[in-house]
């Protein structure tokens, strides 16, 4: 089982402004299973971005360990999958050739790489869009080209690091919801970040809330699937999860 | 008559949409009949400005006795090889201190020094040490085209976002093809900017030298042309000079900058 698992994660770096040494994360412990989606949600500052950089091999860790599939990260590799904030899409190369990225960096041949990244690019409703430079598509479509991109790559895990933050309110809607259908039908393993409690419980089957560079708490989300908002808007036990992380993380 | 006036505007736009050729011709019209008609109205006696016609004459001529030629092909010569060896040592030098903190720290300060030295104020001690020759104008357009690349590039990879790198390497590329891969690519927007700024100095840098120690090129031609008392010959130089910077910018660094930074969105139009 290709399991992700922190033990006692620690991060403290010197500021040299300060001229202290400021803990960003604090002993966090955390296991992600095989084909499970976890979310972690806090607020700004709470050190979430730095855990999910420590496990991308980003930066480095002062403290504890990662273990993938039990072999220790060290530096960012093709096992983990990252999908950026800021998309992070190679302007220079077509939408077909950033998702065929990753399976070139492999060595896999051109025209199996292309079939690879037209699935893919089918899967997210992006066909129409293959010999488009990412400059001529809306938010919404390069970000799903960033999610693509990264599981056509097959990782172990992947990692989401508020992906949907910088796209507007209904867009980013039909991304969660397209984000479960891929879920579902892929299951990859998925360790996502976020700020916006709706959508860490909306997306995920276990919430972890973090405060100050500690985990608060884990709940587990036992919402049926497929989930859609049409549904969960007015659904008593996803308002009571909601509550519930909101609570956590603003008491904190 | 305004209606008419946007009407002829109108067919203009039109044509030159469909020829572009047309649109970098036709604004030079009205300058050449300024020209023509301060020069017919004897303003200036015509030793000291020649009309149009004359200029022409003497294009005519130069090119049947094989000079004008020889001459341009020389000058576009050295401008190429000075250029090549620009760029050859400039983006590999840029990329170096762009990416590598240590080689930022050690060599941005002489980068800065040199630069401010500037081409022609080499030239003294560099006839000393090679002589009037092509070994002297190379350096000088070599000293000239690598600064602007340098910089450009440095400022180029420096600006690539950190997030394009992280994306690279944990889609599984080595450090290595990070380099062909991310940073060339990332940066070749504003490679392009510091070569068009080179061989825009190196060109003027070409012609100083060519007048101070060539003995062959347009630079040349002026300057020998002053000694015989020619203006004619020294304005067609001059006219030259500028229609080749505009042929080198509109047909080889403008359809780069179209086909690669603008594509990408990485420049606005």
């Amino acid at each position: 089982m290709k399991n992700l698992v922190i033990r006692n994660l620690s991060k403290t770096y010197f500021d040299i402004y300060a001229g202290t040494n400021v803990t960003a994360v604090h002993n966090v412990s955390l296991n992600v299973q095989q084909g499970e989606f976890v979310s972690i949600v806090g607020p700004s500052g709470c050190g979430k971005t730095t855990i999910l950089n420590m496990i991308a091999g980003f930066i480095p860790h002062t403290g504890g360990e990662i273990l993938l599939d039990g072999r220790p990260v060290n530096g960012p590799g093709p096992d983990r999958g990252v999908v950026f904030q800021s998309f992070a899409l190679f302007p220079w190369r077509t939408v077909l050739e950033n998702v065929a990225f990753g399976p070139k960096m492999r060595g896999v041949g051109k025209c199996q790489r292309e079939k690879i990244a037209h699935e893919y690019l089918a899967l997210a409703k992006l066909t129409e869009a293959a010999g488009r430079y990412p400059a001529e598509l809306s938010g919404g479509m390069q970000q799903r080209v960033g999610v693509v991109r990264a599981l056509a790559n097959e990782p172990d895990v992947l990692l989401m690091d508020e992906p949907f933050a910088s796209v507007d309110a209904q867009t980013r809607m039909t991304l969660q919801e397209e984000l479960t259908r891929i879920w579902q039908e892929k299951r990859p393993t998925v360790l996502f970040i976020t700020h916006d409690v709706a959508e860490a419980v909306f997306l995920a089957n276990r919430v972890v809330a973090l405060s100050k560079g500690r985990v608060l708490e884990e709940i587990e989300v036992d919402l049926p699937r497929p989930r859609s908002w049409e549904e969960l808007n007015d659904d008593a036990r996803f308002k009571e999860l909601t509550g519930r992380v909101l609570q956590l993380v603003r008491s904190a | 008559m305004k209606s008419f006036l946007l009407k002829i505007w109108g067919h203009y736009v039109r044509l030159t949409a469909r020829w572009p050729s047309i649109g970098s011709i036709v604004p030079f019209i009205p300058l050449i009949a300024a020209w023509w008609i301060v020069t017919a109205l004897q303003i200036f006696p015509s030793v000291f400005l020649p009309g149009p016609v004359e200029v022409a004459r003497s294009f005519g001529n130069l090119v049947y006795t094989g000079v004008l030629p020889e001459y341009l092909q020389d000058s576009m010569v050295r401008l190429a090889v000075g250029t090549f060896w620009g760029i050859a040592l400039g983006i590999p030098l840029g990329i170096l201190v762009g990416l590598s903190p240590r080689a930022h720290t050690a060599l941005w300060p002489p980068l800065l020094f040199f630069q401010a030295i500037g081409d022609i104020a080499w030239l003294p001690i560099l006839v000393i040490w090679f002589g009037y020759g092509l070994t002297t104008m190379t350096v000088i357009i070599v000293y000239t085209v690598i600064f602007p690349v340098v910089l450009n590039t440095v400022l180029g990879v420096r600006s690539i976002p950190i997030n394009m790198h992280r994306a690279a390497l944990s889609l599984g590329a080595s450090r290595a093809r990070l380099l062909w891969e991310v940073v060339l690519p990332g940066a070749l927007p504003n490679i392009i900017t510091g070569l068009r700024n080179g061989l825009g100095y190196g060109w003027r840098a070409l012609i100083a030298t060519e007048i101070i120690v060539g003995t062959s090129g347009i630079g040349f031609l002026m300057f020998d042309a002053r000694r015989a008392g020619s203006v004619v010959e020294i304005l067609l130089g001059m006219i030259i000079l500028g229609i080749l910077w505009y042929i080198v910018d509109g047909w080889i660094l403008a359809p780069i900058e179209r086909a690669t930074g603008q594509r990408w969105g990485l420049v606005t139009r």
